[in-house]
């Protein structure tokens, strides 16, 4: 109450200022009369009477600032006279201002930027009613569980031998929903899917699909805002496919309509219907991927028709493919929840599958609040050095703000004394000054807030090249966001403010006024010499970073691959999506394959399996007859181990891989069962070493190891990894698989933006309900394998150079502040005989000073950064000497540079107008 | 500013101007007079520290004002105690009484 009323009066202060002080002025008024009067009865005259008042109780004008002053409401009032006074010290030097502000957008830019994409990647909440008391639910097992027959989803080793998994059987998951009593709601969801759709007459395009329990939406509390949920009886077989859509899918490709429910589209050519729009900002349970529909889990059956042999794909219980995730219902314990959802699920799984109860691995809960894991680990590493990289830059920016305002704090001094002579309180010169640096702050931080959405757009852009356009990540404006940038900003107004402003409020009067400017700060510029070489330090620490990180990837862009990555392209097509069968296939992919072709530019195409450098690739262990094998539990040796392709005819001509012996696969090779292969040289020298191949036969199988007979040997190539060492590789015949995606290897002399549009058009052409749903050049696939890694020697080289540039403009700045100081002393010394070159080495000799402590302070820092960094060089090591040097040299050549300028115009002082400076 | 209250002094003042507005309400003057007088003399009050008194107490809800004629009929702003005000003083008089015996206790013991 008395709160309120002291709030209440305040605000009335600051807003009806007039009739407030009037008020207190009558008031006061009357009490100083009423003494008078006092005085006056004692025999005084009015004069003297008001007089000795005035010395006895205090003069009114005095009175009414002491009772003022009393408030908080006058704090804030004088707040905003330095805030005004601050705009208008500051509009005095724009050139100051710029620079500051420039720096300081940078710095905190850099920081948001990255700040948004870790919180994005790794610490936001799924955007979902209480995210808090979601659980996702794994299972753990001794092996691989008995009766399962296929696990998608998360899949690990965990130590022992044992497995870690996420995913559940259909069937098994809704009698776990429905039978549990601790989760408010257990929703069941697929990992997403690549579907093509097509809607009306357009060609079909490819989105990525989920599959969800019919409780999905209501248990996250997502409701559609158009449309409705799923309901429990349409999770089934044989009902009428129904999808909802994310928002994001509605208004790209439905135009935002509201006539999109009921809207029948084509899924993998099967018709569905449109009953929702899920909530914009709704992307799924997975941070980094946007899903763009969702349909039942029994909707796969339709969806995903199953091989020939009819087998309903998803509602076996041997096919384990349904994540869950639970709402814990209040009050119930987590070790309660699991305890029972262990125990149902080991009886209803044992029933279902007709085993053992100990043989059903146990389930286990995890928290769910950021939905299922987003980035890999080494994805989420690079986030974390720019993390460090960020800081780095920010500490440097600091310094260099801090310098550029003590230098200014220094001119002045002056300022400062006669605030304090006229009776300024230091603590009052000293917030003055800090509401400039606050000031300087927030405008830095507006301009860092700018910067950084462009900048975390540009880096969103790197991480997701050559990805599929529903990897995305939300990077919108937040409060969380908004939040970091201010708290950086107050942060550095903080570290850069303080020292100008504890400068300024120390000022010695005596020495201040009577002096000139240069006198006041002691003698030799300690403190910004000091944060000029920890700008320094900090800098060597960038450039080693940024030098090793741009090395590493330049060994990887030019490692020998083993064949010509240009102009090679690969083109994609699924049409087991559409409905293909086994039978029609052969003549699609035959008929795709001669009408590009045909197509002006291009020399030579081959359809492939694997597409090399793409990041995936096939495994398997070769038994040779007559080989000894160590059997392993589960786990292939990698001296057993071959990668695995399936390749057609003239694939090796088309990729130039060079033939050593024998032959390629031909024709007459491309049928089921055929036995030719090829190998390249790493498999001759490690199974046949020092005997002819040609001629020799393997298998991968154990039970068949005379399954494959070699027919030719090429050239080794990298299969799936720039960095692992290279494993033996199999080339098979190609027979196209409809459960499996088509990629055609196209050798042009075109560009790949006019090939990407011909075989677009070809594509189409050949069955529109067949979309093509990738198109990369080699070089791209390289460069998406490469993302990573170019992402950070990006960043860490642009970060690298701007460190570099400020520490420049530090160095500068300092040494022409000492110039200008020492004019007397060089116009002395230069006329006593001192000559140029000794004046530019009195100068020099202040910066290499400053360099060489830096570089000092700066190399534990730039090995520890090395030694952080050593797990994702390649061929380099954390010390490379080469990188060392080539920090060192280009910190030397910049510093020497920046320190030429003051050291010139000290050259130029003339002897005579310095000696009658004063 | 040099002449600010010390913790004790302000607490004091605080509470004596409530006791003497316990009697009836009151001008600024005339608390400062009616201090001066009880006091005899030991307390001579600048108006500086007893109005920032006033607005504390007023803002903290212990008194009240408002405008009313003097005897002298001149305008002057009356104080008056508040309920709250009135419980205030009576726990601040106990509380002093305490402190006054537990410090001549100490005092004496020596």
């Amino acid at each position: 109450m008395s709160l309120l009323r002291n709030i209440s009066d305040g605000l009335r202060w600051l807003f009806r200022k007039e009739r407030v002080t009037q008020e207190l002025d009558e008031e006061l008024n009357g009490f100083l009369e009423m003494a008078a009067e006092e005085k006056m009865k004692q025999g005084m005259g009015r004069k003297d009477a008001l007089r000795a008042v005035r010395l006895e109780r205090g003069s009114l004008e005095v009175t009414k600032e002491i009772v003022h002053s009393a408030s908080w409401e006058s704090f804030l009032g004088t707040c905003w006279r330095d805030l005004r006074f601050a705009l208008r010290m500051l509009r005095k030097s724009p050139g100051l201002m710029f620079a500051v502000i420039l720096s300081l957008g940078i710095g905190v830019g850099a920081n948001t930027a990255i700040f948004s994409l870790v919180d994005a990647a790794i610490l936001k909440p799924l955007p979902v009613e209480d995210p808090d008391s979601l659980r996702v639910i794994e299972w753990s097992n001794p092996e691989f569980p008995e009766g399962v027959s296929n696990i998608n989803g998360d899949f690990n080793q965990i130590s022992g031998g044992g497995v870690q998994a996420s995913s559940v059987g259909a069937h098994l998951y809704r009698k776990l929903a429905h039978e549990q009593t601790v989760f408010a709601a257990l929703v069941g969801i697929a990992d997403s899917n690549p579907v093509g759709i097509a809607i009306d007459a357009l060609p079909a395009e490819q989105v990525s699909l989920q599959y969800v329990s019919d409780n999905f939406f209501q248990g996250l509390g997502v409701l559609p805002v158009i449309g409705r949920p799923f309901r429990a009886e349409e999770d089934r077989v044989g009902q009428e496919p129904l999808v909802v859509v994310s928002h994001r899918f509605w208004v790209s490709r439905l135009g935002g309509a509201g006539d999109a429910l009921d809207r029948s589209v084509r899924i993998n050519n099967v018709p569905a219907r449109i009953v929702g729009v899920a909530p914009p900002g709704f992307f799924g349970l997975r941070a980094g991927q946007w899903t763009d529909i969702y349909a039942p889990l029994a909707m796969r059956v339709a969806f995903q028709p199953g091989q020939s042999d009819g087998a309903p794909r998803g509602e076996d219980d041997s096919d384990w493919w349904v994540r869950e995730m639970g709402r814990l219902k209040p009050g119930v314990s987590e070790t309660a929840a699991k305890t029972q959802i262990a125990g149902l699920f080991r009886s209803l799984a044992a029933e279902a599958m007709n085993l053992e109860p100990k043989k059903i691995p146990e389930l286990i809960t995890l928290s769910g609040r950021r939905g299922f894991g987003a980035l890999n680990a080494r994805d989420a590493s690079a986030l974390w050095i720019l993390v460090l990289l960020v800081g780095v830059l920010l500490l440097i920016v600091c310094a260099n703000v801090a310098n550029l305002l003590l230098s200014r704090s220094v001119v002045r001094q002056r300022e400062s004394a006669v605030r304090l002579a006229l009776g300024a309180t230091r603590a009052r010169v000293f917030r003055q000054h800090l509401v400039e640096s606050g000031v300087l702050a927030l405008l830095g931080g507006g301009a860092g807030l700018a910067f950084g959405s462009v900048l975390a757009r540009s880096i969103h852009l790197v991480i997701e090249s050559g990805r599929d356009p529903s990897s995305m990540f939300d990077l919108h404006l937040d409060l969380r966001v908004l939040g970091c940038t201010g708290g950086l900003s107050i942060l550095t107004a903080l570290l850069f403010g303080l020292a100008p402003a504890v400068q300024a409020a120390r000022a010695d009067l005596n020495d201040a006024l009577k002096a000139q400017v240069g006198s006041v700060m002691g003698g030799r510029l300690r403190l910004p010499k000091l944060l000029v070489s920890l700008q320094i330090a900090l800098c060597l620490t960038a450039l080693v970073a940024a030098g090793l990180l741009g090395r590493s990837l330049e060994n990887l862009r030019w490692v020998d691959i083993g064949f010509d990555r240009e102009k090679l392209a690969y083109a994609s097509v699924n049409p087991g999506q559409a409905g293909y069968s086994t039978e029609r296939l052969g003549p699609y992919v035959e008929r795709v394959r001669q009408e590009l072709a045909r197509l002006p530019g291009v020399l030579r195409v081959s359809p492939v399996e694997v597409r090399l450098l793409s990041g995936n690739g096939n495994l398997s262990r070769v038994s040779v007859p007559g080989r000894p094998s160590s059997i392993e539990k589960g786990v292939v040796a990698p001296t057993e181990a071959a990668n695995v392709n399936s390749v057609g005819d003239g694939f090796f001509e088309t990729l130039r891989i060079p033939l050593i012996a024998g032959r390629t696969i031909e024709r007459r090779d491309i049928r089921p069962n055929a036995d030719a292969v090829v190998v390249d040289e790493l498999f001759t020298r490690r199974f046949f070493p020092n005997e002819n191949p040609l001629g020799r036969r393997f298998g991968f199988d154990p039970k068949d190891s005379n399954r494959y007979e070699i027919v030719g040997v090429v050239r080794d190539t990298l299969y799936n990894s720039l960095r692992r060492e290279p494993l033996p590789t199999v080339y098979e015949p190609y027979l196209p698989d409809v459960r499996d995606p088509i990629h055609f290897a196209i050798r042009t002399t075109m560009d790949s933006a006019r090939l990407a549009q011909a075989v677009r058009a070809v594509v189409a052409s050949v069955d529109p309900a067949v979309p093509l749903i990738e198109f990369h050049t080699q070089n791209g696939l390289i460069d998406r394998l490469l993302r990573t890694e170019r992402l950070l020697a990006l960043m860490s080289v642009a970060f690298g150079l701007v460190a570099l540039i400020l520490a420049a403009i530090g160095i500068a700045g300092v040494l022409a502040y000492a110039v200008a100081r020492r004019t007397n002393e060089i116009g002395v010394r230069m006329a006593l005989g001192a000559t140029a070159s000794d004046v530019i080495r009195m100068v020099l000799r202040d910066s290499l000073w400053m360099v060489g402590a830096g570089i000092l302070i700066g190399f534990p820092f730039a090995f520890a950064i090395g030694k952080l960094l050593r797990a994702i060089l390649f061929r380099l090591e954390p010390l490379d000497p080469w990188t060392a040097t080539a920090a060192l040299f280009a910190l030397l050549v910049v510093t020497l540079l920046a320190s030429w300028l003051p050291a010139r115009r000290a050259v130029c002082v003339d002897p005579i107008v310095a000696l009658r400076y004063e | 500013m040099a002449d600010k209250p010390s913790d004790l002094v302000q607490g004091t003042l605080d509470m004596l101007i409530l006791k003497t507005l316990a009697l009836e309400p009151m001008h600024g003057y005339g608390i400062a007079v009616r201090l001066e007088q009880m006091s005899k003399g030991v307390f001579r009050l600048n108006a500086g520290s007893l109005f920032v008194a006033f607005q504390r107490l007023e803002r903290a809800g212990l008194i009240s004002s408002e405008w009313k004629a003097t005897e002298n009929s001149r305008r002057a702003k009356y104080y008056v105690l508040t309920d709250q005000g009135r419980k205030r003083l009576n726990s601040e008089t106990r509380e002093w009484g305490r402190q006054v015996a537990a410090i001549a206790r100490i005092l004496e013991a020596s």
